[in-house]
């Protein structure tokens, strides 16, 4: 609501300077106008030998000039003023989130401390609630991790283990793993390889990318979320897609859902919490890799695929294998 | 501390698990009778199913959210009193949710005590409200007429309904007829609670009241704010 309301001061706030240069510029082209023909008038009378036309000419083109390029700034300010606006609203929105993901947790861990330190509970009592406490301090720790991640000294730090792995055994085991930290039930997701080949990765960068699409596969799924992943290699690259049944993503959404802090919105699923950082870390981190990363859905309802392009540890260039390995040579590995 | 109340069914709605089983424990270990239910759905098939003395709602739920939820319950049951507990802490909230039909809000994280006292609390004002209206069902003043047993009111010819908490002001400033009573006094007499913590609420619910009754809100006849000592009903005869 703010934010539709200083959208529309900052455009009538543009319009209004707008007139106000088309007024100034009516005004300087009146005043020339009408003090050319006086000047005229009185060299004439003076010394009709004078010449004006070049002189005068110039302080006229130059006000022109000048009031275009005013008019052409303020225009790029509105701009500027524009983004800002947006960012701020999206940090307002990633606030309020990343402070209901912080609460939430913590009343809960203040709840079983206080219930253990005012009533005498029974002792598997006891351990269920240690149990579910510990489970909250891995929910904030996560969180806490996925805000300070951002900077870049601590992508750095989980970019840095580079590996060659296997393709096809990294991507199971990452995939299970995360399976079973969302509770995504064994024959609800399948893994679909067909031939052996290998990347360049830090498995703990890769973990932080399929935790999160699996989170949002579940997250983002009216029932039981389904999960499909299939590994194509080439003697290029490896492609990983992972595929859900999910609400889908709608064909404007696309573009924006890997932007810091954007969180797509639906009606059949309101109230999903997040942070608005896990497609942007996915992203970033499939970059810092060579990769690419790309989403397809045909629409709301109709789940959502991601394609993950990884360059093959085969087909990488001296350059890449430098910066990944800090090795030229192939086999030194 | 909930002695008298033992035995009264809770609907406590709420999606965070571990949250939940906590509260659930605590709840019971007070000798309440708690359902659980996980989302916005659950929370309503409940509901519909089931007798229930008291709501605990969050707002942030999937499928159907708190607001919606405390909305479609006052529209059946004007009577049962609905506690908010939500992590969000913004005021527009809180004044949406008392809106919407609750008649507490506690945010998150809050202290097991206080949640368990406004619990007990708002099941004695429901007791308290229950026994009293019995008494006096009907009240008239100005172009008003209030039925304290359905919580349907008349202001001229508009139909309004009450949530059990603007009704339970209402009463209570209505037996005080013509007397000043406090901000604090309605906090520890109304709402039972600590009156260090929240003035505002009196100050909101005040502000429906004379929406509700008075032809000027802005000018009010019936519901006034005495400067520095608190509001007074006046009717006069």
């Amino acid at each position: 609501m703010r934010g539709k309301h200083s959208l529309f001061y900052h455009i009538l706030i543009f319009v209004i300077a707008q007139l106000v240069w088309l007024l100034l510029l009516g005004i300087w082209i009146y005043w020339y106008v009408s003090n050319y023909i006086v000047f005229e008038k009185v060299g004439e009378e003076v010394s009709p030998q004078l010449v004006y036309d070049v002189q005068n000419a110039l302080p006229f083109i130059l006000g022109l000039i000048l009031l275009i390029g005013l008019s052409f700034t303020t225009s790029l300010i509105f701009r500027h003023l524009n983004v800002q606006l947006r960012i701020t609203e999206l940090y307002d929105n990633f606030i309020g989130n990343v402070t209901h993901e912080l609460k939430s947790p913590l009343s809960s861990i203040q709840l079983y401390l206080e219930t253990l330190k005012q009533r005498d509970v029974p002792q598997e009592k006891r351990k269920e609630f240690i149990d579910m406490m510990m489970k909250d301090a891995d929910r904030l720790q996560s969180l806490i991790n996925s805000i300070l991640e951002i900077s870049a000294q601590e992508k750095k730090k989980l970019l840095q283990d580079y590996r060659v792995h296997k393709a096809e055994v990294v991507v199971r085991e990452l995939i299970e793993e995360s399976c079973e930290k969302f509770r995504v039930e064994k024959e609800n997701y399948r893994i679909i390889s067909d031939a052996a080949c290998e990347i360049v990765a830090s498995k703990d960068a890769l973990k932080v990318v399929f935790d999160n699409l699996v989170d949002n596969a579940v997250k983002y799924s009216t029932k039981q979320a389904k999960i499909v992943v299939s590994l194509i290699c080439n003697s290029k690259k490896v492609t990983i897609i992972f595929s859900d049944l999910g609400i889908g993503v709608a064909a404007k959404e696309q573009k924006k859902i890997f932007n810091k802090f954007y969180r797509i919105y639906n009606k059949e699923i309101p109230n999903v919490k997040g942070t608005g950082l896990g497609l942007y870390r996915v992203k970033e981190i499939i970059k810092a890799h060579d990769g690419k990363i790309t989403v397809l859905s045909e629409g709301e309802g109709k789940g959502t695929t991601f394609k993950l392009e990884l360059p093959a540890y085969s087909a990488m260039s001296k350059r890449q294998l430098k910066k990944f390995l800090q090795t030229e040579n192939l086999r030194g590995v | 501390m909930a002695e008298d109340y033992k035995g009264s069914r809770i609907l406590l709605v709420e999606d965070e698990e571990t949250l939940a089983v906590g509260l659930e424990y605590n709840l019971t270990e007070e000798g309440y009778l708690v359902e659980w239910a996980k989302n916005g759905r659950e929370a309503i098939d409940f509901f519909k199913s089931g007798r229930f003395d008291l709501i605990i709602l969050d707002i942030m739920l999937p499928y159907v959210n708190g607001f919606e939820i405390a909305e479609m319950v006052r529209k059946s049951d004007p009577q049962i009193p609905i506690l908010m507990l939500t992590a969000k802490t913004e005021s527009s909230d809180k004044v949406k949710g008392l809106e919407k039909g609750a008649d507490d809000y506690l945010t998150k994280p809050f202290h097991l005590q206080e949640l368990l006292l406004r619990v007990n609390g708002m099941l004695k004002r429901k007791s308290w409200y229950k026994s009293s209206s019995e008494k006096q069902p009907v009240f008239k003043f100005g172009d008003n007429e209030i039925n304290f047993e359905t919580l349907n009111c008349r202001h001229g010819e508009e139909e309004i309904r009450l949530t059990p908490q603007e009704a339970m002001l209402l009463k209570y400033l209505v037996e005080r007829n013509g007397k000043i009573v406090s901000r604090k006094e309605l906090l520890e007499n109304v709402w039972h609670l600590n009156p260090d913590i929240e003035t505002r609420t009196v100050d909101i619910f005040i502000v429906r009241l004379r929406k509700y009754f008075e032809s000027d809100p802005s000018n009010p006849v019936y519901f006034k704010s005495i400067r520095g000592a608190g509001y007074m009903f006046e009717e006069k005869q």
